[in-house]
């Protein structure tokens, strides 16, 4: 095999989503959110892909593909949301959207 | 076969002429479904004479056929038939109730026209003949079980007719319930016939009857006289008769008057081979007769109200049917009840044309002087009094005085007793009936008479004017059937079913005739001295009689009074702390823990999101740990 050892990559990939999930936790603009959100699901398929060559199986790519699926219909809502927000003259900050509390 | 044929034709045409009333609603006009109702009763009053003439064709001995459509009931190995049973009894009683009962329900075109229900009511009407028929006409034991709830049924329904009133509905749920007493005591004894004999066909339980101990026969027969009392309004369960007047007054004649409350008189004879085998129990049946004759006639003496005063006059005469029957004289207390059927229908209907011309007025106090204004009412009325009060040639003469004959042909102490009760019933009669005429019918108009009397409007239409002199005609010639020492064509005719115990000689008959005449026309001389000449003045009512006997006020102490405080006593003690309290205990502390709860819901995405990745932290230490 060629190139570094899994373990590398998995370090990335570890980094990436603690940034996105610090992201998400800590910021409050939307965009910035959904932003992160995106970097913790590429986190994810780096890993998968990472895991797939390692083991030479063909399955972490495949399942990679369909997170990025979802990632994209994911974006879609998340900007659709954004959009809806914007039109409606509200805060973009999330801390401001509390209508669901008990 | 024709009787067959059309005794089931007789017993389905009502209930048909019912379910097209009802299904077919607004479609139908008004006078349709009352013109519908009529018709199939008088239908059926054709069907039961072309049963009886067919009857006729035969031998005495074969009179009695029993046809079934289907099983109807099968429980264990008990089969009951949905049959019918035709013999002399079944067919004169399914006479006596579409004849009597096509008049009244022609009446009530007029009597109820302009009511806002009137569909209604002409459904329950024909729906009341079929449960009667119902019951007269089943071929066994649980069909007459049937017929008799159905007819309580019917009678709650058509007393409570006007739900806008409150008298009305409680003296509906009165009826009910105390019919249901009855009820339950008729069921308790076929229970136990089922229990003994395995079958409540007639025929199967007359047959082992004799096999059976005394007690079992006393608790039977008690059963089924508990019925019969309650049903017919006989002493102690009375109470609901005189309330039941509540409902319109066509539906008091047919079914306060003329037929259901006979119903228990046909039960007595229809299973008087078991009453035979326990004699006490038939005469306390005789017993109970004669006190309600009594009493009930008392009590009639001092009620303000018309219809009030016709009911406990027919509580009275059916107590000379429950003698006749108690005593053996089957034939006689059906023959009262054939002549009764006729002229208490005809006072109940004339009173209701006075109800009617006077705007529903029904206090005898405000009445007077209608004799002038209503000369045809009053003719009718007359008719209808004197044959209550059983003066010759009019039916109530021939009728009563075969039941007083009947007691005394029984010769022993018991039967002299209701012999005297008999006799001083027949003067009370005389006495409360012409009370009654010359208060309303007699003297000068009143004031209130004359205020709402209107000229205009006559005596009443046609249509109820018809049925009442028809009923008089019948009223006046129906006692000719049977004249004691001449012909005895009722008598003959129900023998093949319930022949005599006791049959009275043409001198004890002569000689109550005699006494009860006398007795009745003494009352009416007592009633025309104070209420028409009033050389005496009306005597103060006894508090005891204006009370009723106290009958209502001892039941509101004996079983309402206690239920109540009971129920009262269980609300406080155990339906509020125990099934309230466990009840509220849970909804509350559902409520406390769901205000804990819901603090956890901030709104705040961050917060979750933060709960999500300190879990999914937790999990991958908890992991990495275990591993």
């Amino acid at each position: 095999m060629r190139g570094p050892d899994v373990v590398w990559y998995l370090g990335v990939a570890a980094v990436m989503f603690s940034t996105g999930a610090l992201g998400v936790l800590l910021r409050r603009s939307p965009l910035i959110v959904l932003l992160s959100l995106e970097l913790m699901l590429n986190a994810a398929n780096l890993a998968l892909i990472a895991f797939s060559r390692g083991h030479g199986g063909g399955a972490g790519q495949i399942f990679a593909l369909s997170v990025m699926a979802v990632a994209a219909s994911e974006v879609v809502v998340g900007l659709g949301l954004i959009v809806a927000m914007a039109r409606r003259k509200l805060a973009l900050d999330v801390d401001k959207l509390t209508s669901l509390r008990g | 076969m024709t009787e067959i044929t059309t005794a089931w034709i007789c017993l389905f045409l009502p209930l048909a002429a019912t379910v097209a009333i009802a299904l077919a609603g607004n479609a139908l006009g008004r006078r349709a479904a009352g013109l519908l109702a009529t018709g199939a009763v008088a239908c059926s009053f054709v069907a039961a004479a072309v049963s009886f003439v067919s009857l006729l064709g035969h031998n005495p001995s074969s009179r009695s056929h029993v046809s079934t459509a289907w099983s109807w009931l099968t429980a264990g190995s008990l089969h009951f038939g949905l049959s019918i049973l035709v013999d002399p009894l079944s067919v004169f009683m399914m006479l006596v109730v579409s004849g009597v009962g096509a008049l009244i329900v022609g009446y009530s075109i007029g009597y109820m026209h302009g009511d806002d229900e009137e569909r209604r009511y002409f459904a329950y009407m024909a729906f009341f003949v079929f449960s009667m028929l119902l019951l007269v006409q089943g071929g066994n034991l649980v069909l007459l079980l049937a017929g008799w709830g159905l007819v309580g049924l019917s009678s709650y329904l058509l007393i409570g007719f006007w739900h806008e009133r409150p008298s009305a509905v409680a003296a509906a749920k009165k009826a009910f319930v105390m019919n249901a007493f009855g009820d339950a005591t008729f069921a308790l004894a076929l229970f136990l016939l089922i229990a003994k004999t395995g079958t409540l066909d007639y025929q199967a339980v007359f047959t082992s009857a004799g096999g059976l101990s005394t007690a079992v026969l006393a608790l039977v027969s008690l059963g089924l006289l508990g019925g019969a009392v309650a049903k017919s309004a006989q002493l102690p369960l009375h109470t609901w008769l005189p309330d039941a007047m509540e409902g319109p007054t066509p539906v008091s004649a047919l079914i306060h008057a003329a037929t259901m409350v006979t119903a228990g008189v046909y039960l007595i004879v229809r299973m008087s081979p078991i009453f035979e085998l326990s004699p006490h129990v038939q005469d306390t049946a005789a017993a109970l007769g004669a006190f309600t004759l009594v009493a009930a006639g008392l009590i009639a003496l001092v009620q303000t109200d018309i219809k009030r005063v016709i009911a406990y006059s027919t509580m009275s005469q059916i107590g000379y049917m429950f003698l006749g029957a108690g005593l053996g004289a089957y034939a006689s207390g059906l023959f009262h009840l054939l002549t009764h059927a006729f002229f208490k229908a005809l006072l109940f209907l004339a009173a209701g044309l006075v109800i009617h011309a006077l705007a529903g007025e029904q206090d005898i106090r405000k009445m007077g002087g209608l004799r002038r204004l209503m000369p045809k009412t009053y003719a009718c009325f007359l008719v209808g009094s004197l044959s209550l009060v059983g003066i010759p040639p009019f039916s109530g003469f021939f009728s009563k005085d075969p039941i007083v004959a009947a007691a005394s042909a029984r010769g022993d102490a018991f039967g002299w007793m209701m012999y005297v009760l008999a006799l001083a019933g027949a003067g009370l009669t005389g006495a409360y009936t012409f009370r009654l005429v010359f208060r309303v019918f007699g003297g000068e108009p009143s004031g209130f008479v004359r205020e709402t009397f209107d000229a205009r409007h006559g005596e009443g239409p046609l249509v109820m004017l018809v049925p009442v002199a028809a009923l008089a005609l019948l009223a006046t010639a129906g006692g000719w059937l049977q004249v004691p020492g001449g012909w005895s064509a009722v008598s003959d005719w129900l023998r093949p079913v319930a022949a005599p115990l006791v049959e009275a000689t043409t001198s004890q008959e002569a000689l109550a005739s005699a006494l009860s005449v006398a007795a009745g026309v003494a009352g009416v001389a007592v009633a025309w001295w104070i209420y028409s000449a009033r050389r005496a003045p009306a005597p103060e009512p006894w508090p005891e009689l204006e009370h009723k006997l106290y009958f209502d006020e001892l039941y509101d102490a004996v079983f309402y009074r206690p239920a109540a405080t009971a129920a009262r006593l269980l609300l406080a003690l155990v339906e509020g702390p125990l099934v309230g309290g466990s009840i509220e205990g849970l909804s509350g502390g559902v409520r406390r823990l769901a205000a804990l709860t819901r603090r956890l819901q901030t709104g705040l995405v961050r917060t979750y999101a933060l709960a999500l990745a300190a879990s999914l932290a937790v999990l991958a230490v908890v992991f990495i740990a275990v591993r």
